[in-house]
């Protein structure tokens, strides 16, 4: 396999997976946030850090990165839990402009702009590494999924849309509504992590402007592209955006040279436009209704 | 001493178009109910338009001041018609419509890039003399913007609160149906506050570029805090967005001037995220209070 298509492979199959936490936290519990670069990218750097610049053994490092993005959760889930939608945004956002910041004030950590590496994969297998690594991360997202849709059917996640859906009525039937919430967003910021710290080694270069907004743009846009309440929306949209813009336009459609630079600006205005059409002319996107709304509105109907 | 006069004068002069654009944004969130994260853009628009009109015409700063905040007009009200309204009239629910407007925000940003170039952009304003305030050295042209930004500020928070036009806006954004039965064309008082948040961002995004550089990430870069700014002052009072904007541009010019802009903008981030968990009674009720 070509290099650049395993990299492009990597980037799909990572986004499923932030775009299934994001799913959980917005489709299901509707907190709609704006921080998942910086969950993801303190995955991405606590992992990094702890293993090149303090030099721990690879696979602590690696839990130490999913352990850091996972307290970030529990902080900023405790700072958001009781707050409304503007709130969440605004701090939200405001967490991953400080990860942004961070990275490049604290050089002796980071490297700063300059970023740091080298981060290896833990075990080499000769040309079939990148593909081993690749089949990993799949297997890790697979596993996303099968329990985001058992979450669907289990009763925290039932409890989950009816917070998201009225938390007020919620707290009224004496749900516990906060706890619930910093609990979910602790875990799904970890998940977040978990991806950025498997992403290290396939970088495995760190820098900045990794952690950009076009990480969180990507994932918005295939969540609502394949439908924001379903599990396999995740899936389904964010395959279909990344497949058709990093990998069938950058490898199968011949670009005049005079256009290579405006490209990427192309592409990050039709992932603009996709999101802003989505959610006039189609909110629930491709995938619709929760399977559970069409049993409940079949029911009425009857 | 020394660093909290510096930090007083350079956080006005320098953080000034924050309060103008903090007004515009507390506009459009109190009065229209929704928050477009889009603003950013007009900022960008704002300072790109006037940077163009003073580089390609040569005119004065002052005088490119019309073209932004015309520019900054034109996209507010043709986003409105564009986006929000057809969206608000399909039933598109406040935390869509935020996302929907980070696709604008996204599509307008780069698409700024194609119309104006990759590069950044620079005002030619007449060469700099220098005058002492409190000791701290500043330009005069930054005390003739100064003050030409606090009458701007006053004018549009005069607007709003004394004028008729102004007691239509907030009429309708207190009660819909009663402004309609009083004869108030909720259309034309719409298309008005998303004028009036235009014109506040395009001007405040000229008055950044000034100050600066004009690039595809002006707005952006600053969006953040002035929404800060906004939510820590509370939508319902001008006033409190102006004091809250004075208080961040002096911290932050403080902080910057004790460590660096990087570790003064994360103090400040830190700071506002503190102060709005700790104001955790507003939830739900905000989400009732807006129109």
């Amino acid at each position: 396999m070509n290099a650049y298509l395993t990299f492009a492979l990597y980037t799909v199959v990572m986004m499923i997976g932030l775009a299934l936490m994001f799913h959980v936290q917005f489709g299901l519990a509707g907190m709609g946030q704006f921080g998942i670069a910086g969950f993801w990218g303190m995955g991405l750097y606590g992992f990094g850090v702890l293993y090149l610049t303090f030099g721990w053994n690879y696979w602590l490092a690696f839990l130490g990165g999913v352990v850091v993005a996972g307290l970030c959760g529990l902080v900023i889930g405790l700072a958001i839990g009781n707050l409304d939608s503007d709130g969440v945004l605004v701090v939200t956002l405001a967490f991953a402009s400080i990860v942004g910041l961070l990275l490049q004030t604290e050089k002796a950590w980071t490297g700063g702009v300059m970023g740091i590496g080298q981060i290896d994969y833990p075990f080499e297998l000769g040309p079939r590494t990148d593909i081993v690594w690749l089949g990993i991360l799949v297997i890790v997202v697979a596993l996303m999924l099968f329990w985001v849709i058992r979450l669907h059917r289990s009763p925290y996640g039932r409890l989950l849309i009816a917070i998201g859906r009225n938390e007020a009525l919620a707290r009224n039937l004496g749900k516990k509504a906060f706890r619930t919430k910093v609990v979910m967003f602790t875990v799904t910021s970890a998940g977040m992590g978990l991806l950025g710290a498997l992403y290290g080694s396939i970088i495995h270069f760190l820098t900045p402007m990794k952690v950009g907004v076009q990480v969180a743009l990507a994932v918005m846009v295939g969540l609502v592209l394949g439908g924001s309440r379903r599990a396999w929306g995740a899936v389904v949209g964010v395959a279909l955006t990344l497949v058709l813009f990093d990998i069938v336009i950058e490898l199968y459609v011949p670009i005049p040279n005079y256009l290579e630079e405006a490209i990427p600006v192309f592409k990050q205005m039709a992932l603009g436009l996709l999101l802003m059409l989505m959610l006039l002319y189609r909110p629930l996107g491709i995938l619709g209704r929760m399977r559970r709304d069409k049993i409940v509105r079949s029911v009425d109907h009857v | 001493m020394d660093i909290i006069a510096k930090a007083l004068v350079l956080g006005l002069t320098e953080q000034a178009p924050m309060i103008l654009a903090a007004i515009g944004m507390a506009v459009m969130m109190r009065l229209s109910g929704v928050i477009s994260i889009a603003y950013a853009e007009v900022m960008t628009l704002g300072a790109y338009i006037g940077c163009w009109f003073n580089n390609t015409f040569g005119w004065n700063f002052y005088l490119c001041l019309i073209p932004a905040g015309l520019g900054g007009v034109l996209v507010s009200v043709a986003s409105y018609f564009i986006l929000f309204r057809p969206a608000l009239r399909r039933g598109v629910g406040s935390m869509e419509i935020v996302i929907m407007s980070i696709g604008l925000s996204i599509f307008l940003r780069y698409g700024l890039q194609l119309v104006f170039g990759y590069r950044y952009m620079f005002y030619d304003v007449p060469p700099p003399q220098y005058i002492r305030i409190l000791g701290v050295g500043v330009t005069t042209f930054q005390m003739t913007a100064l003050g030409v930004l606090v009458g701007l500020a006053l004018l549009l928070m005069w607007f709003i609160q004394k004028t008729n036009y102004g007691q239509q806006m907030r009429a309708l954004a207190s009660d819909e149906k009663l402004a309609q039965a009083s004869g108030i064309n909720p259309l034309a008082v719409t298309t008005m506050i998303w004028g009036f948040t235009g014109l506040a961002g395009g001007l405040a995004g000229a008055f950044f570029g000034q100050s600066s550089s004009v690039g595809f990430n002006l707005g952006w870069g600053r969006f953040l805090l002035v929404i800060l700014v906004v939510l820590v002052g509370g939508t319902r009072n001008l006033l409190k967005v102006i004091l809250a904007g004075i208080a961040t541009g002096i911290l932050l010019s403080g902080i910057s001037l004790a460590t660096t802009p990087l570790y003064a903008q994360v103090a400040l981030l830190t700071l506002f995220i503190i102060l709005l968990a700790l104001r955790q009674g507003n939830r739900l009720s905000g989400e009732a209070g807006k129109v």
